[in-house]
């Protein structure tokens, strides 16, 4: 079966957890941290720690608990809490 | 032993903004809190400071309070997190059109500059909100706080303000003694000329200390909040009927509140959720801003709010108690508490108040029901 | 769809570990009607995690094989693939399955919480780099998914999973550079005798230092992360020397250039359930921080719920399975259906059984306890909260500022408010905390709220009509 990730088509085997199938393919840092911004990647593989929660399919998922499916678009980039400041409210 | 000339019982944004003003205008001033400040309802509210949820009656108070906290880092010196933003109370159908237009109007005549809005201007207000509006109670006197910043920012305001404050410290019962007041508390008895009863939902058992029975209700409000995310709306949400707060904060989590009720009371505190009504203030939440479906939950919990037998605060003498006070179950009480207890703090220094009081003689000599 | 689908039950087990599947099974046959609730595909929990892919699969049989065909065999209704968000004071479980996007909801009455337990690290500048995984992590991968986390692997930490995953990578083809434990040697020779009570698990011991003396994999005995470096991955591992406490200690630091860092310090009781429901606790240092106040058939301060392996303190898998087993027979014979003199028979059968394994139990709890001194070695500027990037300083700062307990500490600077809601720094925040204010109970734990995992907004409102929303009568005007 085929997924995207950032918009790379890649081949995966059924069964295959997504956080595996990220690392076994040498994408181990997913997402940047909210308030430094640091690189970040899948750290306790239970389902605990959310550092490996991505964007699948447009919502936000844990890596480690999610099965990969055929057709999955998966998008590392700005995936996870990290936040930009907001334009518009004005802070007092 | 040291006579204070005013003893605070509860450290809610009621007792602590009463304290604060107290000691500022030159009395001697101890505030007794049985945990930590503001970790109750004034701690772990909604944080919303809208005029578009408050009631008719205390209109004019919540506008004053709102430019308090607005200008918070002026007068408490601290930072709560204020955001001043639109505000918008949607509706969905012609009923809760109608709803709108009366409510909306009602409380414009109060004094809140609401005026309403077709969906597509709403919709320019606020990009986010999704195409079933139909019409909205725009506001601009609106915004929020981040509430669990509230204890911090007047914990440092008191200790400035030179308030002795006696955090994890319950008071166990009050006893007029003519001259004043002695507290028992579990480092002793403490004394003082006046004292004020702040304790929201608690100010019913500290109003049997003096033997004055007044019923207050404990509300149990759900709140739900999500993980951070990036930007998908930029103004207070609410619904016409009023059961739906909405935003997202600058750092990035939405808070969705709006008074859904879960289980607790007064002495277990806010102890279940029940997954139907949170279930059905996110299916509120997520129709009012489709964006909001891609985030995920990453806590819900409840907190207490009290209300009399009318819904309006009790601010004022207890009545046949020279010296003795109460301050609180103010309807929306996070947004106007501020203010309200500044007025209460101009009566204890001897000046007279900008606007009146809500002397808690109605809710004793006549229940509503009767 | 706007409501939950619903199942109704004797008995409801959340985890389907060697506690939870073991209680699942005992109460089956006890005659109770049991559904079995687990966010994994399968049954076996992590320590007895199924292998997903065929090329993990080992060539002999799995320990978790024998509960897994168990379980597929009893009638028990099996809710695997579920995360569960909501646990009422009625016991009620509100859930969602992964597959379908399907609400459900499990009233029993009963409730056996059995979350296990989840891995503790205690943080080093540098420890939030990719490539850096935790042991339990380590394990999952190797076992269950066939990969590892890199091609040069430092091991560090505590515990027996250290030479279990230093082992797995070598048999895995990787190059392990070094094994660095906390222990010192002496440790390891000091719990000679309570390990041969199990010589099975001790053999599998012995094995892996075989494998690792045979890869030539040096052991760094009393040595310890000083930190990991790397721009946007993990480059190198430094280790240095440390005190019987665990605290830095002098001498010379060892630098490993490494794409991968497997560490762990021991696991933290995975309390949520009985957390949230407010049963009573207890803080255990031993067994792993704050766990439930249980008898020894796992019932809890609150009638009908029962707590069970790690997630009520570690103990390991076999005791887990143990206390699994006699947890579901008290629910069946609390049920009134296991006679009390049947019960009574089957809980000495058990204690005997657990009288067994206790000393290599407790033995391996302590060597994975925390150390205090490690905690307060964190260095100010090493984020503790990783969901908030809070550091050690602000955490101190707050206790400057007067924070006495945790959840105050929380408020004043969003330590534990990310979507790990503090699973992950709850306990070593608590530590760093308690250092200054007190006592560990003083200080308290994360108040527990719902949901048990976060969960998407979309997974929880499933399909709806905006007209069937319950909406309440307006607030006053």
């Amino acid at each position: 079966m085929r997924i995207t990730v950032d918009g790379v088509e890649w081949r995966v085997e059924p069964g295959e957890i997504l956080s595996a199938a990220l690392l076994a393919r040498g994408r181990r840092a997913l997402r940047v941290s909210p308030r430094r911004g640091a690189p970040r990647g899948a750290f306790c593989m239970m389902g605990i720690c959310q550092e490996c929660a991505v964007t699948v399919d447009g919502r936000i998922r844990r890596a480690c608990v999610t099965m990969v499916r055929d057709g999955m678009v998966v998008t590392l980039q700005g995936a996870g809490p990290a936040a930009a400041p907001r334009p518009g409210a004005a802070r007092s | 032993m040291t006579v204070h000339d005013l003893a605070v019982v509860g450290g809610g944004v009621h007792g602590a903004t009463a304290a604060l003003f107290a000691a500022r205008g030159g009395m001697d001033v101890a505030l007794f809190e049985r945990g930590a400040l503001c970790r109750e309802a004034s701690g772990v509210n909604a944080g919303t400071l809208t005029m578009q949820m408050t009631r008719t009656a205390l209109m004019p108070y919540a506008l004053r309070a709102h430019a308090m906290w607005a200008s918070a880092r002026d007068w408490l010196g601290h930072d709560v997190g204020v955001v001043v933003c639109d505000g918008l109370s949607l509706a969905f159908t012609p009923a809760e059109e109608e709803l709108l237009a009366y409510r909306a109007g009602k409380r414009r005549e109060a004094g809140a500059p609401i005026t309403l809005v077709s969906g597509a201007q709403a919709r320019r207000i606020e990009p986010g909100l999704s195409e079933a509006v139909r019409s909205a109670g725009h506001c601009r006197v609106d915004g929020y706080a981040n509430a669990y910043l509230t204890g911090l920012a007047y914990r440092r305001a008191l200790i400035e303000a030179g308030v002795a404050l006696r955090e994890n410290t319950p008071v166990g019962g009050v006893t007029p003694t003519g001259a004043g007041f002695e507290l028992e508390t579990a480092s002793g008895t403490v004394r003082a000329r006046r004292i004020l009863l702040a304790g929201g939902v608690w100010i019913e058992p500290m109003l049997a200390w003096l033997g004055v029975h007044l019923p207050i209700k404990t509300l149990v409000n759900q709140l739900v909040v999500s993980e951070r995310v990036a930007p998908i709306m930029r103004t207070v949400v609410g619904i016409a009927n009023g059961l739906l707060s909405l935003k997202q904060y600058p750092h990035g989590t939405v808070v969705i509140g709006g008074g859904w009720q879960g289980v607790g009371d007064r002495e277990r505190g806010g102890v279940e959720l029940l997954p139907d009504r949170v279930v059905g203030n996110v299916r509120l939440a997520c129709h009012a801003i489709p964006a909001l479906r891609a985030a995920r939950m990453a806590r819900a919990w409840a907190g207490l709010e009290a209300e009399t037998a009318d819904a309006l605060p009790v601010a004022g003498p207890v009545p046949g108690i020279e010296g003795a006070f109460v301050c609180g179950s103010v309807h929306s009480g996070y947004t106007s508490g501020p203010y309200i207890a500044r007025l209460l703090a101009e009566r204890l220094l001897g000046r007279e108040p900008d606007l009146p009081l809500f002397p808690i003689d109605r809710l004793l000599a006549r229940p509503e029901a009767a | 769809m706007s409501g939950p689908i619903r199942h109704a039950v004797d008995l409801a087990v959340l985890g389907a570990g060697p506690a939870g599947g073991a209680a699942a099974l005992a109460a089956s046959r006890a005659g109770l009607s049991v559904a079995l609730i687990d966010e994994n595909p399968d049954a076996g929990g992590q320590v007895w995690r199924k292998p997903v892919r065929p090329a993990a699969r080992a060539a002999t049989a799995e320990p978790g094989d024998a509960l897994r065909a168990d379980l597929a065999a009893s009638g028990i209704t099996l809710l695997y693939g579920r995360t569960v968000w909501s646990v009422g004071a009625s016991l009620d479980l509100d859930m969602i399955d992964a597959e379908s996007g399907r609400w459900e909801r499990v009233s029993a009455g009963r409730l056996v919480a059995a979350g296990g337990a989840h891995e503790r690290v205690v943080p080093f500048p540098g420890w939030t780099l990719p490539g850096v995984v935790g042991l339990a992590g380590a394990t999952i991968l190797l076992k269950s998914h066939g990969i590892a986390p890199g091609r040069r692997v430092l091991v560090a930490g505590c515990g027996p999973l250290l030479f279990a995953v230093a082992a797995g990578l070598a048999g895995a083809g990787v190059e392990v550079v070094g094994v660095a434990d906390l222990a010192a040697r002496s440790d390891w020779l000091r719990a000679l005798p309570d390990l041969l009570t199990r010589p099975g698990l001790l053999g599998q011991g012995a094995c892996w230092m075989t494998s690792l003396k045979a890869a030539g994999i040096p052991i760094f005995f009393r040595q310890a992360l000083r930190r990991a470096e790397g721009a946007t991955e993990i480059a190198r591992a430094v280790i240095g020397p440390v005190d019987a406490h665990g605290a830095p200690a002098p001498g010379p630091e060892r630098t490993f250039a490494v794409d991968a860092l497997c560490v762990g310090h021991g696991l933290v009781p995975g309390s949520d359930v009985t957390r949230l429901l407010r049963a009573p606790h207890r803080f255990d240092p031993l067994r792993g921080g704050l766990v439930p106040v249980t008898d020894e058939a796992g019932r809890t301060g609150i009638s009908g719920l029962y707590a069970v392996g790690d997630g009520a303190g570690l103990r390991g898998a076999a005791m887990a399975a143990l206390g699994g087993e006699l947890a579901g027979l008290a629910a069946a014979a609390d049920a009134g259906r296991l006679a009390p003199d049947a019960f009574a028979r089957e809980a000495e059968r058990l204690r005997r059984a657990m009288a067994r394994e206790r000393p290599f139990s407790d033995r391996m709890a302590g060597m994975m306890r925390l150390r205090p001194a490690q905690v307060q070695a964190i260095a100010p500027e090493t984020v503790v909260c990783r969901c908030e990037d809070v550091t050690r300083a602000e955490i101190d700062a707050a206790c400057a500022a007067g924070a006495r307990d945790v959840n105050q500490m929380k408020q004043f600077t969003r330590c534990g408010m990310g979507p790990c809601q503090g699973r992950l720094c709850g306990d070593v925040a608590a530590e760093l905390l308690a250092a200054r204010v007190g006592t560990r109970e003083a200080v308290g734990a994360f108040t527990a709220r719902p949901p048990l995992r976060p969960i998407g907004f979309d997974e929880l409102m499933g399909d709806f009509d905006y007209a069937d929303i319950p909406i309440p009568e307006p607030a006053p005007l």
